[in-house]
Parts: C-alpha cells; structure tokens; sequence
C-alpha cells in the first residue's frame, strides 16, 4: 500500500515534472529535523513523497471533514520559470493569486512557490537588476513568510551550479513538509476526536472510524513514531473490546453485524506477511469475522513492536490477545465448530514463539518469560485438539473424529508459500538457532506443524512431547520450577497414557518433592496416587510399596483410600521378601523419609544425671504414627553421637582440694562444661548510629560472622528429600525390638547399655517395618545430650572446729565410685607431729559394734571393755581403716578422734596439723590440713611484797568446759622453793570459756645464798591436770614453763613527810628517804631521783643525788618540798638506780644511770598520799 | 467473584486455601502454586527499581484461558493469591485491590489471636466465614 506524503503541483507542470524524479529522490536521502507540538520531543525524520498534479476534488472533502490525512496532500507547489518582470505581472501574478485563492477557502496554508531559474549566461553579465522575479513574488504573496518562496536553478541546465540551491529546495520542502504535518495532525485528531464522541449516535460505524485512527497510525508509522502509531492501535484495540463487552450488556450495535461472521476460517496470525495490507483491503471491501480483524489489529501491533525492538512485548501481549478475542466471541454468541478456536490459539502461540526465537538473545530473560506460558499454552491446546480428533494415546480416530480433522485442517488455512524464504532470513541466524535447540529441525511453518500433528497419531505424540519438553525448560530457564512441575504432571499423565510409567516416574517424583518441599500436603498426596498407580504398572513392588506406604499415611486423604493403600502396602510387604533380592534395585531402595510415616513428639532421658558407665540407658519416646491401623515394627532404634562441644575456650576445673577422683585406669577426666545452647546461637551486636548533633539517628541489631558460615539460608534451596540420604552412624543407640506402634501416639521406652563414656547427643532415628527401613531426616527439636560417666572414689575428712587438747571427732567419708575395691582394700591415715588418731568409741545406745562395719583398729587392745573411760593411749600417729567388703558406688562414714596436745606457752594462731591419707585407687598421698584451736591458755606474773616475791599463774579458758585439777608448780634451781598459797578444798576448779582461775605462790630464796650463786633467770614448771566435764575420770597433763627474773628484792624504799600530821599549802616540808639494802647486792653507788607532779609538789633544792651503799645498809636523805595544792597529794615518787661515775676509766668519761628493774627496788610507801590544808593565813 | 482465595505462608507452605467450587479444588489449588514462582519473580530484589516498594498488590500474576490470578504479598512475605474466574468481565481490577484488602485486614484480624501460632493453618472458623463472605463478593 502506498502510503508516501503527497505533494501537489500547480503552473509549470511540465517543468515540474521534469525535476519530479530528482526532488522525490532527493528527499529520503537525508534527515530533518522535526520539532513538533505540545513539547513533544523534536525527532529526526526520514521522509519520503509522491507528486500529485493539484487537485481540487480532494480538498473538497477535507473541507468537509472526510478527509484522510494518510490521502491528504500536505504540501501544494507552485512551479513557474518565469524570469522576467514583465511576463510574470502578465501572467504569472494572476495565476498564482488565484492558485493561493483556491487554497485559502480551502483554509489550506502549506504551500510553497518554486521559481526554477534558467538563466542565461548573456544576462549573469549584466548588472543585477534592481528587482528580481523572486523578490516580486515574496512582496506579492509572501510577506510573512517568505520562506515559502523559493528560487532554484534548473538543474537539468546548470548541473555545476544548481547543487546547492537544490539542496536548499528539497531541505526546505522537507521541512515545509514536517511543518504541515504538524497542523494537520493536529487537525486531524480533533476530527478523530469528534468522530469518537459520536460512537453511540445511530448509524456510526466502527470500521469507519477504525480506519480513520489508522490512517493516522499509518501516517506516524510512517514518520518512524512507532510507538505513537501503536498508542493508536492500542486505543481502536481497546474501543472494541469495550464495545463487545458493552454488547453483552445488552448494547447493540448495528456495525457489530459485520464482525459476526461464521468462522468457517480460522487462520491463526501471522507476523511475516509479505503484503502487511492483505487483511485491511479485505477488512475494507466486505465484513469479516471477528477473528480475522482481531488477527489484523494484533499482526499491526506485533508489527509496530517488531519495528521498535520490543519483540518480548508480542509475547507478553499473545495470552492476554487469545484469551480475550475468545471472551468476545463467547460475548457475541458466535458459534465455532469444535477445536477451531483451539488450532487459531495453537498457530497463534506457535508464531509468536517462532518470532521470538529468531528475534530474542539466550541471555535475554524477561522474553524467556513471556514464552515459557505459551508453549504451555500450545500444549494444552494441542492436547485438547488430540482429545478432540482422538488422538490421544490409545485412542484411533473415529470416522467422524477424522471429520472433525479435515474440516480444521481446512480451516486453518494454508501458510503462505513465500514465507519459507522469509523465515530464514540470513543462514546465520538459522545456525544460531539450531545451536540453541539442537533437536530441532529448520522450521515448519505453524499451520504445516499442526496439521501434521493431526494427521497422525504418532505426529501429534512427537508434538506434544516436544512442546511439553519446551515448556518445561523453558519454564526452568526463568527459574519458575513450581510451573515447570506442574508441565511436568501433564507430561507424566501423558507417559502414563502412553503407557510407559517409567518416564512418568521421573515428573512425578520431581513435583512430589516440590511440593513436600513447601508443605502443600493436598497436591503431594495426589501426586503420590500417580505414582503408585506407575509403580504398580511398572511392577516396582519396592517403590510400590513404599509410595502405599506413604499414601496410607497422609491425613489429607480420606480413611477408605488410606485402608486401601494400607492393605495394598502390607500385602506388597509380604510378597517382597521374595522379589526383592531378584530385583537389581539401588542400594538404599529400602530406605523410607520417617516424617512422612511417624512423628516424633519427644525424646527424653529417663535415667537421672549423669549416666554411670555400663548402666542401662532408658529412653522414652514419645512417637506418632500416621499409619491409620497398628503397625509392627522389627525394631526401632535412636541413634547418638558424641556431643561435639563448641570450641568456648572457658574450661572450668572443679574445685579439688579435698577430693581424690580418678577413673578405673587411673586417668584422671574431667567433666565436661559446654553449654549446648551456646553453639546455635548467633552473635548480636547493638549498632548505634548517631547524627551529626549526637541525637540518635537510628538503632540495628547486626550480626557479625565469618563469611564461611552461612547462618540463614533460603528454606526453598533445602529441598526435602524423597529418600533420606544422610545416615548417621548406628553403632550406639538405644532400640526396642518387635514393638506394635498403634496409630496416633505412642509412648515406647528404648534402652541400652552405655557403654561408652562420653557426652552424647541424639541425632536420627530408625523404625524397621520388614524390609522397609525408615529414617528421619533430623531430630525435630533439639534434646540435650545426656552424659555417660565414671564416678569418681573419693575420701573426705569431715570435721568441724577442732579444740586441741581433748580428744575431737572426725569423720572419713568414703565413696566408692565406680572404682571396684579388693576385698581387703585400706586407706593409712598419717598423722603429722603431735596428732594423733583413732577410731571413735561407738556409743552403746546410738552405735552397733565397730566390728559389724568391718572397721578394723590396729592399736586397740580391748574394745570389749563397756567402760566410758578410754586411755589416751589408744591414741596413735598411723591408723590404717580397714575397707572392708566395699562395693562399687558404696558411701561409707567412718567415725574417727583426733588428739593434739596442748601447746605449753600462749599462741595466738589455731595450730596447724596434717593427715595424709593412702588410699587404694590413687597413688598419690593425699594431705588434709586440719586446724585446732588450744582449750586453754597460761599466764604467769610475779608480785612483790616487801621481801616477799609471790607467783600469781593464770588459767584462761578458751574453747572447752574442763575441770582443773593438782595444779602443782615445780622450780629445780637449789635455794628457791616454792610455797603454795593456794587453798587445798579448791583442788578441782570448773574453767571454761572466758573464765580464767588464778594460782598463787611465794618464792622462798635462802638469804644465804649469795646472789651470784643464784642465777638471773630461773625456769618455773606450771604444772596441772585436767579432763573434760564429761568424762572427769580422764586426766589429762597440761604444763606449762615460766622463766622468771628479778625473784629477789635487792633494796627498800622508804620515803616520810613531815610535818606530817599537818602539812600546809606552800610550806616547806621535810621529805625524808630512807633507802635499805635488803639483799646482798654488788650494786654500790646508786641515784636517787624525786618524781613528783611539778603542779603538786615543787622540790626546793637537789631532786636527785647519788648515796654509795659501800658497807652500808641504809641511808637517810633528807629533802625539802613543797605542795602547790589542797587536797590528798600523792607522795612524791622516788626513782633509785645505778650510778656508774664516770671518768674511772679512760673510755668512759661520762657518768651513766641505771635504773632498776621494778621487782628489784621495793618501794613501801609507793601510792601514800599526803593530805595538804590550805595555809593558815588564808593567803590564797 | 472470586474463586479461589488462598493465604500462603512466608515459606510457601499454604495457610488457608478455599475454592467455590469443591469439584476445581485440586486444579486451582495446582494454580495457586504455579502462582508462587510469579510472586517470587515479581517480588525480586532486581525489580526494585520501581522505588514504591511499599506496594503489597503484586496485579496480575498470570492468567489461562479460565481464570486470572491474581497476588498480594505483605511486607512479613506472606502470599495472597486471589484466583478470578476470567469470564467475568464486569469484574474491575479496583475491586480485586479491595478483595485483597479485605483479606488482608481479616487475616491480620486472624494472626491477632494469641491462640494461633504463627506459621499454622488458619482453621479459624469467624475468618473462614468472612472469606467466604469476600468470596462471594459482599465483603
């Protein structure tokens, strides 16, 4: 169809027409520049034209608004080679004035004057005349826009010289061209819209109007604006369907009428025509069907997106195409002969598909997309063609099937026979094309392919098959697997009819686990039907019975179906002892998911923590069956494995400072401190985000990991298996044997021996029916290991504040562990110095006999005695405990006392023992440090009285309740004895905490001996003997020395006042000091010194002065004081020492002062105080 | 006005499923799960491009010659899948939005309940009798 712009020309025709070929082909060959209307985007435009004498007759009825734009003219030239003044006021003037006349009533305004100039080269030599022919014009006709007049040089005369000015010519045409066309479509969519708003007034018609928005879309096609000529494509596409669908709302239109044709013909699409206008000159010359105009409408539409690279959108447009040109004449009423409407979707869909392919890249998916639900399409409608022609495996086409067959095959047409070249394009392509999908062959043309499917039904299998293998990898090509199965259901269906349930099998356990794998339960029991049907047929009694199996245990179905399947599956069992060693089947064929059969509710340890070595391990599970009648099951075993704990780095050592542990080699373990929770958890972190003024911009929780460890996978990649692969090693488990499993919930116990140490956890089940053997993937819920241990032996002291002294209890706790004792196994308790032990005395009224415990003393002489008192001799460093019939995870207490004595001098800190324990599982000696605090404590002072010197000896009683008895003190030095003071009737004194009993003595020392013989220190034994309240009998010695200086009284002091009866304030008194030597002494010189309070005695004259006492015993000294105040003065102190005069010898030139120790200076009037009366003359 | 109405969950394992007509069951209940890989196409990060990601109504998953399907994902990825019969043209794509947006305020309405544990099969009864309500086109 020709479509070209036309040009009209007036004038010079001849002329004209002589340039015409040079102009229309000058045109295409370049590009310009179109700025259009409304801000729409300026375009680059390729035009081309045709030239038309001018024509009045066409303008007429664009005047009357029946104009088509695609008819319009849209340019009018004026020719004329008029070159001189004179001929063109003559003549040409008038002409084009009545030319331009013409256009205006026709409110045309896109023409153009062309002067051709054939000038001569006689004139170019004159001067340029004042005024051109050119310039006439403009100022006649053009003088707004004189862009509109033009002048050229004949090109058939100046071939050299006219180039450029011709090329200004057909520039100026184009762009005169593309300035019409802007007013003109402008215009002619007003008229379009006018048409529109007319739609429902009587005796409008669509195919009217239709071609009038086509034209307009012809037009834009033609300026290279597909997609604007689509836009209108797309609006007459949609007008229609609304008016069909109006229609079934009971809006009748008359023009509808046409559409109604009978579909006696139902070509499919076809998107290569060669003449693209076939269709319209038909649509045009007489009605057609309703399919033949929706075929033309999409084929343009396919045709615009083929021209704008958006070959993906035909297929994305196909369905939606099909399925509504079908709704519509559903809508009309239009009846079709049965399968017609399926062959046009069939060759429809097959044509799209073949554009597709040639024009898609492999990597292109979005186009993969679209096509992956058309071949899905086209094998479906192919299969209801074979439903419809019997077709379909084991069937034979009927005599009127074969009818039906010939009258669609004509219906669908021929293809047209030039296609074939068309389709094939370059070689290449085709090579290409045959690299992607080698099984195909060159094309067949869609009409060929099916009615060749028709033909036969070997050819309609091949086809199918083909097509469903199509859509299925297609369909998997856009990763859409979940379609790609359900393809694959049609596909199995079709095998199965096929008989061949082999192939079948493979489609069906693909969309089993798909639809396992998202728990769409329904399907996956339907589809576990079909596959037992095709075990069945294939005579897989294995998988046949597994499948009954499975269906007999899904709820969804209902009860009969689940019995059916049930028997069907015992029966199968029975039979299979037989087949199944003839079949060659897979290794782990037996092997059934135990979720699909069997819940698993609980797991749980019965035995209490920990587990000791060799024990039996129960296990009570609590277990489902979805079976809907008893099973039997040979065994049911739970596997576990040793609990593999998390590297947390933080090992805790218990606490062994009074515990011995080891295993039976010896070995020493340690319990393991991991916590299973710790491992499956993620590490959080808090981000905090801030802004810039420290407001908290935003708060996120991370997770922080290593990249090696994914922690969330899609749950759609972990696709649940139909077999289980995985299985755990069974080397330990707890199992029960030959159990019945009713349905619903069982509670069974599993048991075993354990008899391997170690934490453990459960990790997979099995549950053997006959040859059936049942796994679980994984445990569902997570259970804590459970712990397999020997225990430890251990001993331990037991005691509480030990009192050293008296005897104290001390219990050995032993417990056995699962270390297996000799017959005559013992534990040595060593004691450190001074400890002693021995086995407690059982008391006769709580305590059976020593012996019946097996306990064994070495150094008891004789227990029979019933006597509470006990010799402290039984009391011993080494004890050996006798351990005897013990048993393995025995605990035994044994009663023991331990005796310190007590220390002979006052300390402050407990006193510390130790007892190192032999015991038979251990090597090593293990030492127990035991403390004691002392019962009492002794003190000694020594008072002197004149002469006398006595002994005062302290008891303190610190922690027990003890009798004193025979206090007694013991002095060896010759001339000092010792006299007891004490009463004889208190011989046994009560002491007890915080008590304290004072003895007193006087020390005799003979005068005769000379103090040298006697020495300064002399050694005084405190000696006494005690014994518990409660058992008094029991004496106990407790002594003590004291050292002991100055026990003699070398001098006396004697100071008098006087006046004495009256002494006043601030009178001078008479101090007289008298010093006596009491023992014989080798001190001579000595000092005496006056001590008084400076604010109650002032001492007039010397304080101090030295006496020599050389044969001598006493002196008399006489000093003066006086008291400063009222009152009972103390006497004035007074100090003696020894004075060593100084300058006797050469190194010692000072004089040096001694003073003597208190017990050795006596002073008798120490603390006698003098009352002193205020003056008599009342001075103060 | 619809005909099938389903709620799957974020792990593609079906909620609620209800069809009008018993006998179509399975073969809707086949179209629902195809519907999954177009939900799971469109719900993409790829096709983020359109920036209001915010939309929960995923339009027209795919159509047959019968029906149309048709999706709505929430923002806790769970799957509603409305299936239309296609020869009901008076049907406007407005009025499947409000379907959706009923359903999706009923099943809010349903996790509410402290007694469903999230992940469950809907058996509420008050939900199923407001979807069918939905269903038959008077919500």
């Amino acid at each position: 169809m020709n479509v070209k712009p036309i040009i009209t020309y007036s004038g010079a025709g001849p002329l004209f027409r002589s340039l015409e070929a040079q102009i229309l082909n000058a045109i295409p060959l370049d590009t310009c520049e179109w700025r259009r209307t409304f801000h729409r985007p300026t375009k680059q435009v390729r035009l081309e034209a045709q030239a038309q004498p001018f024509n009045v007759n066409v303008l007429e009825k664009y005047k009357k608004g029946e104009w088509s734009i695609l008819e319009h003219p849209i340019l009018h030239i004026f020719v004329t080679e008029c070159n001189d003044l004179d001929t063109y006021k003559a003549n040409a003037h008038e002409e084009i004035k009545n030319w331009l006349k013409q256009l205006t009533a026709f409110g045309i305004s896109d023409w153009m004057i062309l002067l051709v100039e054939t000038l001569d080269v006689r004139k170019a030599k004159n001067l340029l005349p004042r005024t051109t022919v050119l310039d006439k014009i403009r100022q006649d006709f053009a003088t707004k826009n004189d862009d509109r007049c033009i002048s050229v040089l004949n090109p058939a005369k100046f071939e050299q010289k006219s180039a450029e000015s011709f090329r200004c010519l057909v520039q100026r045409i184009r762009f005169l061209m593309l300035a019409s066309y802007n007013r003109n479509i402008a215009k002619y969519e007003e008229l379009i819209r006018s048409r529109r708003e007319k739609r429902n007034h009587e005796g409008w018609d669509f195919r009217q109007y239709f071609f009038m928005q086509e034209d307009l879309a012809l037009v834009f096609e033609k300026l290279e604006l597909h997609t604007e000529a689509l836009i209108q494509y797309d609006e007459l596409d949609a007008m229609f369907s609304q008016f069909i669908t109006n229609s079934g709302f009971g809006e009748k239109q008359k023009w509808l009428e046409c559409f109604k044709q009978p579909l006696c013909s139902f070509h499919g699409i076809c998107l290569n025509r060669r003449d693209k206008f076939e269709i319209r000159k038909k649509i045009k010359d007489s009605p057609v069907s309703i399919l033949e105009f929706r075929n033309y409408l999409f084929e343009r539409q396919a045709h615009l997106l083929q021209q704008n690279n958006e070959t993906p959108e035909i297929a994305r447009r196909l369905l939606n195409f099909l399925f509504s040109t079908l709704r519509e004449i559903e809508l009309i009423k239009l009846d079709t002969p049965e399968g017609a409407l399926s062959c046009w979707e069939f060759v429809c869909a097959l044509e799209v598909l073949q554009t597709c392919e040639q024009a898609m890249e492999p990597n292109e998916v979005i186009c993969f997309q679209h096509c992956a639900p058309i071949w899905n399409l086209a094998k479906d409608k192919l299969y209801e063609l074979g439903k419809l022609c019997g077709l379909l495996p084991g069937f034979t086409p009927t005599s009127e099937q074969l009818h039906i067959v010939v009258q669609l095959s004509a219906g669908i047409g021929d293809s047209p026979l030039e296609q074939s070249q068309f389709l094939n394009p370059t070689p290449q392509i085709s090579e290409q094309r045959r690299n992607r999908s080698p099984n195909r062959r060159p094309k067949k043309s869609a009409t060929d392919q099916l009615k060749e499917a028709l033909g036969s039904n070997q050819a309609f299998e091949k086809l199918y098959l083909e097509l469903a293998e199509l859509a299925i990898s297609t369909y998997k090509h856009v990763s859409r697997t979940r379609s790609a199965r359900l393809v694959g259901l049609d596909l199995g269906n079709f095998y199965c009819a096929l008989n061949e349930p082999h192939k079948a099998v493979g489609f069906f356990t693909d969309l089993l686990r798909e639809l396992k794998a998202e728990n769409w339960h329904t399907l996956s029991s339907q589809t576990l039907l079909e596959l037992a049907n095709c075990y069945r047929k294939m005579g897989d009694s294995l998988a046949y019975t597994k499948t009954c199996s499975s269906i007999s245990c899904c709820q969804e179905l209902e009860m009969l179906v689940r019995s059916f399947y049930f028997d069907e599956f015992l029966k199968s069992v029975k039979t299979m002892t037989t087949t199944l060693s003839a079949q060659p089947s897979m290794e782990n064929a037996n092997y059934c998911v135990l979720e699909d059969h069997f819940r698993i509710c609980d797991i749980n340890v019965l035995n209490a923590e920990p587990i000791i070595q060799d024990d039996i391990v129960l296990v009570q599970l609590k277990l489902e069956s979805l079976y809907p009648r008893e099973v039997v099951a040979e065994s049911i075993q739970l596997s576990y494995e040793m609990h593999v704990a998390p590297l947390t780095g933080e090992v805790t050592t218990p606490p062994s400072m009074l515990v011995v542990s080891g295993t039976k080699d010896g070995k020493l373990t340690k319990a393991p401190t991991a916590s299973p929770l710790k491992e499956s958890r993620l590490k959080m972190s808090l981000r905090l985000d801030y802004k810039q003024n420290k407001m908290l911009d935003c708060a996120s929780v991370a997770c922080d990991l290593p990249k090696v460890k994914q922690p969330v996978r899609r749950t759609s990649s972990t696709k649940r298996k139909l077999s289980p692969s995985v299985q755990s090693d069974f080397t330990n488990f707890v199992a029960v044997e030959n159990i019945a499993i009713q349905p619903g919930t069982n509670i069974i116990e599993l048991k075993s021996k354990a008899t391997r140490v170690g934490t453990w956890d459960f990790k997979q089940m099995r549950i053997s029916i006959s040859h059936l053997e049942f796994f679980s993937e994984h445990l569902p819920f997570r259970v804590p290991p459970f712990v397999i241990t020997t225990k430890p032996a251990e001993a331990v002291l037991n005691f509480k504040n030990l009192i050293a002294g008296i005897e104290q209890p001390v219990r050995l706790t032993v417990s056995g562990g699962s270390f297996i004792f000799p017959a005559d196994a013992k534990i040595t308790l060593k004691c450190s110095k001074n400890l002693r032990i021995r086995m407690a005395r059982p008391k006769e009224n709580t305590q059976p006999l020593s012996d019946k415990d097996g306990v064994l003393q070495e150094s008891t002489t004789d227990t029979t005695s019933n006597s509470i008192v006990q010799d402290d001799s039984t009391f011993s460093s080494v004890l050996q405990v006798s351990l005897h019939n013990f048993k393995s995870f025995e605990e035994r207490e044994i009663p023991l006392e331990v005796l310190t004595d007590l220390p002979g001098r006052k300390i402050s800190k407990h006193l510390e023992h130790y007892v190192t324990l032999t015991c038979p599982w251990s090597r090593n000696e293990l030492q127990i440090a035991i403390d004691f605090q002392p019962a009492l404590e002794a003190q000694c002072r020594l008072h002197t009285c004149g002469t006398q010197k006595f002994l005062h000896v302290v008891m303190k009683g610190l922690e027990a309740n003890l009798y004193l008895t025979e206090a007694k003190v013991k002095c060896d030095v010759a001339g000092v004895r010792l006299m007891d003071l004490n009463p004889p009737t208190q011989s046994c004194v009560q002491i007890y905490k915080g008590l304290t009993v004072s003895y007193l003595y006087e020390i005799q020392v003979e005068p005769l001996k000379a103090e040298i013989e006697l020495p300064a220190v002399i050694k005084v034994h405190f000696i006494t003997k005690y014994s518990t309240v409660e058992n008094p009998q029991l004496l106990r010695n407790y002594g003590c020395a004291f050292d002991l200086v100055d026990y003699t009284t070398l001098f006396k002091v004697q100071t008098q006042l006087e006046p004495n009866e009256l002494c006043r304030l601030r009178s001078v008194c008479n101090l007289n000091l008298k010093i006596t030597k009491v023992h014989e002494n080798p001190y001579v010189d000595l000092m005496y010194e006056v001590l008084s309070d400076q604010n109650l005695w002032a001492v007039c004259g010397r304080s101090a002065g030295v006496v020599s006492m050389k044969d001598v015993n006493s002196h008399s000294i006489s000093l003066d004081v006086m008291p400063l105040s009222t009152g009972f003065l103390p006497m004035p102190n007074i100090r003696l020492s020894r004075y060593t005069a100084g300058g006797k010898t050469k190194t010692d030139t000072h004089s040096k002062v001694t003073p003597f120790p208190q017990g050795q200076v006596y002073n008798s009037t120490k603390s006698m105080q003098i009352h002193v009366i205020a003056s008599s003359n009342g001075e103060q | 006005m619809a005909v099938c109405i389903s709620i799957i969950g974020k792990d593609n394992a079906p909620l609620y499923l209800t069809t009008a007509d018993m006998d179509k069951e399975l073969e809707l209940q086949y179209r629902v799960h195809a519907a999954l890989d177009v939900v799971e196409e469109k719900c993409q990060p790829i096709s983020k491009a359109t920036p209001e990601s915010k939309e929960l109504y995923l339009g027209m998953l795919y159509s047959t010659e019968t029906h149309k399907i048709y999706g709505f994902v929430t923002n806790t990825k769970i799957k509603f899948v409305i299936v239309v019969d296609s020869g009901n043209i008076a049907l406007r794509e407005n009025e499947v939005r409000a379907m959706f947006r009923n359903l999706h305020m009923l099943y809010t309405d349903a996790v509410c309940n402290p007694f469903y544990a999230p992940g469950e099969p809907l058996a509420s009864k008050k939900f199923d009798r407001a979807v069918q309500k939905i269903m038959g086109g008077n919500a």
